[in-house]
């Protein structure tokens, strides 16, 4: 098993170079640099010219590459054109929140997941198990953007439960208890709304898993031996049928990510996602390569984690 | 736009940068807080002093709009002050905007007008304005000019301090234009301004270890030489933001910007002081008791960065105060919210259809007209202005907010604009009879060029909001009307104006763009149409141009009469000659809850900041 492990890490450094590589030429190929937003007639062309030579945008593809990519292996994905602040530290700001709120929906997409198909595999056919689907039904068909905004509008707007903007009230002295409560409380709402969206596969996945699971032999067999009702699902169906979930574990945190986009400009929650959006807009290509590359190697690492979860669970999978 | 006029006027071409930038993030899909369709870049340029009458204060209560026209006319600048001030009380600020601040939180290295919002309620500059975007001796420092207009002498009043205890000093001024001129300074200010310093050249090549030009007299005092004298320099031509050398004295250039002292725990001289900050989102200020011009009357400001797509929930909730700006396009379905009043003004910025008539020398840095051109010939481009409607543009598109354009010179500055020039009026039938007299003949659905050559035109337009594509679609319908066959193209900010020439490679299909332009303070329109301005797109130039804006400058135009006589002459000679045509201007409303005293919008109000005041202690919330 470790062996497994250690050669899937072997093949993510290619995969990493490649995709550096991939983003660079991308990130180059989009018109317009940092600098051509300045549209301002009192500042010199050749002023502009002198900055641009200075932050090495006239030199060949391969030579920013190679220079950029010297520096990345130390750390330093260089200065943010707009930002004016090293990337490392500025996505490492963004970082907190954004992993503070995927976390949170990660929780509660498994909260509400796990009952929820439970109830209705168990109980397929009844009407639980019909309110539920019917429930999944409109997740899948809800897009998530729109979601979200109907939840900011009744919640944070009309009732006004929640707050509709920011990671943390005004004027919270960082560390103190005020400052996390404040924290939890302005992720709340986001979090419900992507959970609610996203668990909808989840509640799917475990209720078909069960009722799969219901039908096999060894069920039977249990039901034979004469073990309980509840002893047959918790033991038995429930075991096998989380098995296949779990493995997904990793593939979920890439989800997350990208849903994280949306969500945090509806609720204009400063974390990486919106950071991403706005510098492709602005040109600014230091942050926009170093996060792709932060969320190529966050899914890379997702499926190193579902696969090693899934060789570890199911030994059949682990290569000799 | 909330502070007293001056701060703002001073920054606005770089504020108008950043509207750019603004509207290339909304393209992704949100509601464009600029919303301009074709959005604008800037100029800056500054000039002249100009009084502004901005727009005129009305009398009537609510704009009326029984047939859902809106009239800038009926906006006044100015909040009306309804009951009493209460001591103290605490405002929120939103901050309307789909990304984050930056935190460059220091006049000399900020790039976006986020920034300059955040800046604007703790620091200001040395000198004010008047109306007419004049520098004034009412600031925080006076000024005497010498006879030849070169020499500058200021003289910081001292009672001016740094909110650290320190006194704001002569040395610190010149710190700044140290700073600024560094080889190694990474913001945006180091500009033809600077360069007209005398010695700011060789110290910035490094061939001079001082500034020659400015020279510290005493304490307070401090003396500029500049190059050139002009009319320019009054308005905006000076650099007006001393940097605390106490502070930043020790630290190498390029680390300034990212310091903590700029991002963290920022400092200047303002009425209100930096409390704490959380990065890109919030900021709260307390009043500063020994600001230089008096106490303020509030306590406390809290600065939210809100989402364009929410402000109107913020608004009517009382969750904000005042915002910075509000998307005009809004307004007709929120006009009668009842707990705001709404403030107006024209924006100094207008929306133009320009033609491609040359092209760019990089290397001689100066515009290359082309006789050949496909639009060289200044009846078609006439032709085509006469063919559209702007007036009723303006009406269906923007119920009013944006109007029809005449002249090359916004009325946001009414001391030049010449609003007895008509421009060029809508008239297709004169358009059709023009085309016809110049050989242009109907061959089919479309007319061919004078030497029966097909006639396609291509016309590149920006994407942005919604408005953006039915908007250059109408065009490309009133010039199929008059028989012309142009062919629209939409396309993203950064590659429009990559193909229209912002680095000087012009695309050769481009023939007819439509753009925007915020304009500087100052009327010189060389920065945009000068021989040598790269932002000359149209690539036009002629002797009689190159001699008016000469003129604009030199030292005769010091006379404010002159200088009106010159830009007159010049708006008549592009109204004649068409490399572009204006289409639209545009109005700036922002809503302001009623319980706030002492506001107001655009320049030279006389109204400041540390006067901001509230009449009770909650805000009003809107009637549902």
């Amino acid at each position: 098993m470790w062996k497994t492990t250690a050669r899937r890490m072997t093949i993510m450094v290619p995969q990493i170079v490649l995709l550096s590589i991939l983003v660079f030429l991308l990130a180059k190929a989009m018109p317009g640099d940092a600098l051509t937003g300045l549209l301002d007639p009192s500042i010199d062309p050749a002023a502009l010219d002198e900055q641009r030579e200075r932050l090495g945008l006239n030199n060949p593809w391969y030579v920013q590459y190679w220079d950029w990519a010297v520096k990345a292996l130390h750390g330093d994905f260089g200065q943010s054109f707009r930002f004016k602040m090293p990337v490392s530290d500025l996505i490492g700001q963004r970082m907190t929140n954004t992993v503070w709120l995927s976390l949170l929906t990660l929780a509660l997409t498994y909260l509400i997941a796990i009952p929820l198909g439970i109830i209705s595999g168990r109980y397929h056919d009844t009407w639980a198990d019909r309110a539920i689907t019917g429930y999944t039904y409109l997740g899948f068909a809800a897009p998530l953007f729109i979601f979200a905004l109907i939840l900011l509008w009744v919640f944070g707007f009309h009732l006004g439960w929640f707050p509709t903007e920011g990671s943390v009230a005004p004027g919270t002295a960082s560390g103190s208890l005020a400052y996390v409560m404040s924290k939890i409380y302005h992720i709340l709402l986001p979090a419900l709304s992507m959970a609610l969206i996203t668990t909808v596969t989840t509640v799917q996945y475990l209720r078909s898993e069960i009722i799969d699971t219901k039908q096999k032999d060894f069920i039977i067999t249990a039901r034979a031996k004469g073990a309980s009702e509840s002893r047959v699902y918790n033991r038995h169906i429930l075991r096998n049928s989380l098995l296949p979930i779990a493995a997904f574990f990793g593939y979920e945190i890439t989800g997350l990510i990208g849903g994280t986009v949306f969500i945090e400009s509806i609720f204009s929650y400063p974390g990486m996602g919106q950071l991403f959006l706005s510098s492709i807009s602005l040109r600014d290509f230091s942050v926009v390569t170093a996060l792709v590359l932060l969320y190529g190697a966050a899914s890379i690492l997702g499926a190193l984690l579902s696969d090693t979860i899934l060789s570890f669970v199911d030994p059949r999978i682990r290569i000799k | 736009m909330m502070k007293p006029g001056w701060t703002r006027s001073f920054f606005m071409p770089l504020l108008l940068v950043f509207t750019l930038m603004l509207a290339a993030c909304s393209n992704d899909g949100n509601t464009n807080v600029t919303n301009a369709p074709a959005e604008t870049e800037e100029e800056a340029g500054t000039t002249p002093a100009e009084g502004e009458e901005s727009a005129t204060p009305a009398e009537n209560e609510k704009p009326v709009a029984d047939d859902g026209l809106y009239s800038i006319d009926d906006f006044s600048n100015v909040k009306k002050n309804e009951g009493e001030p209460i001591k103290g009380g605490s405002i929120t600020f939103g901050l309307v905007s789909d990304t984050p601040f930056e935190g460059t939180l220091n006049w000399n290295f900020y790039s976006g007008d986020p920034d300059a919002q955040v800046l604007s309620w703790f620091d200001e500059g040395l000198l004010t304005w008047d109306k007419s975007y004049v520098y004034t001796n009412d600031g925080a420092a006076t000024y005497e000019v010498s006879e030849d207009g070169r020499t500058f002498t200021f003289t910081i009043k001292d009672n001016v301090n740094w909110q650290d205890g320190k006194p704001v000093t002569a040395e610190d001024w010149l710190f700044a234009h140290e700073v600024i001129g560094n080889p190694k300074y990474d913001g945006p200010r180091y500009d033809s301004n600077f360069i007209n310093i005398v010695g700011m050249k060789e110290y910035h090549e490094g061939k001079a270890k001082t500034i020659s030009g400015i020279e510290v007299l005493g304490e307070k005092k401090l003396k500029i030489t500049y190059v050139q004298s002009t009319p320019s320099l009054l308005t905006g031509g000076i650099w007006t933001y001393p940097l605390a050398k106490h502070i930043f004295g020790n630290m190498p250039v390029e680390k300034i910007s990212s310091s903590p002292e700029v991002r963290e725990k920022p400092i200047g001289f303002g009425p209100y002081k930096v409390e704490s900050i959380v990065p890109g989102e919030s900021v709260v200020y307390v009043k500063n008791p020994d600001y230089w011009r008096g106490e303020p009357s509030l306590d406390k400001v809290v600065l939210k960065v809100i989402n364009p797509t929410t402000v109107i929930q913020q608004l009517e909730s009382g969750g904000v105060d005042l915002v910075d700006s509000f998307p005009v396009n809004q307004y007709p379905d929120n006009a009668d919210m009842s707990n705001v009043e709404y403030l107006g003004t024209i924006d100094r910025a207008y929306t133009y259809i320009g033609f491609k008539l040359g092209t760019w020398d990089a290397k001689a840095g100066k515009v290359v007209p082309n006789a050949k051109a496909k639009m060289a010939d200044v009846n078609l481009r006439k032709a085509m202005w006469q063919a559209v409607d702007n007036d009723q543009v303006g009406k269906q598109f923007y119920h009013g907010l944006r109007w029809n354009a005449t002249t090359l010179i916004p009325p946001s500055h009414p001391e030049y604009h010449d609003s007895a020039n008509p421009g060029v009026k809508f008239d297709p039938e004169a358009a059709k009879k023009l085309l016809d007299d110049a050989g242009y003949k109907l061959n089919g659905e479309y007319r061919t060029k004078p030497d029966g050559s097909e006639l396609v035109i291509n016309f590149i337009s920006m994407t942005g909001d919604d408005i953006a594509e039915p908007l250059a679609q109408y065009y490309v319908q009133s010039w199929k009307a008059i028989g012309l066959n142009v062919q629209l193209e939409m396309v993203e900010f950064n590659t429009f104006y990559d193909r229209v020439g912002a680095n000087g490679e012009d695309d050769p299909k481009v023939d007819v763009y439509q753009g925007a332009w915020g304009v500087g303070i100052d009327v010189d329109p060389a920065g945009l149409y000068g021989p040598e301005a790269i932002y000359n797109f149209p690539r036009y130039q002629s002797p009689e141009q190159d001699k008016l804006l000469a003129a604009g400058i030199s030292k005769e135009a010091f006379d404010v009469k002159v200088r009106q006589g010159i830009y007159k002459e010049w708006q008549q000679l592009m109204v004649d000659e068409i490399p572009v045509f204006p289409t639209l201007y545009r109005a700036v409303l922002v809503p302001v809850n009623k319980r706030i005293l002492n506001y107001a919008i655009g320049d030279g109000t006389g109204i400041y900041l540390y006067q901001l005041a509230v009449s009770q202690d909650k805000p009003v919330v809107a009637d549902k």
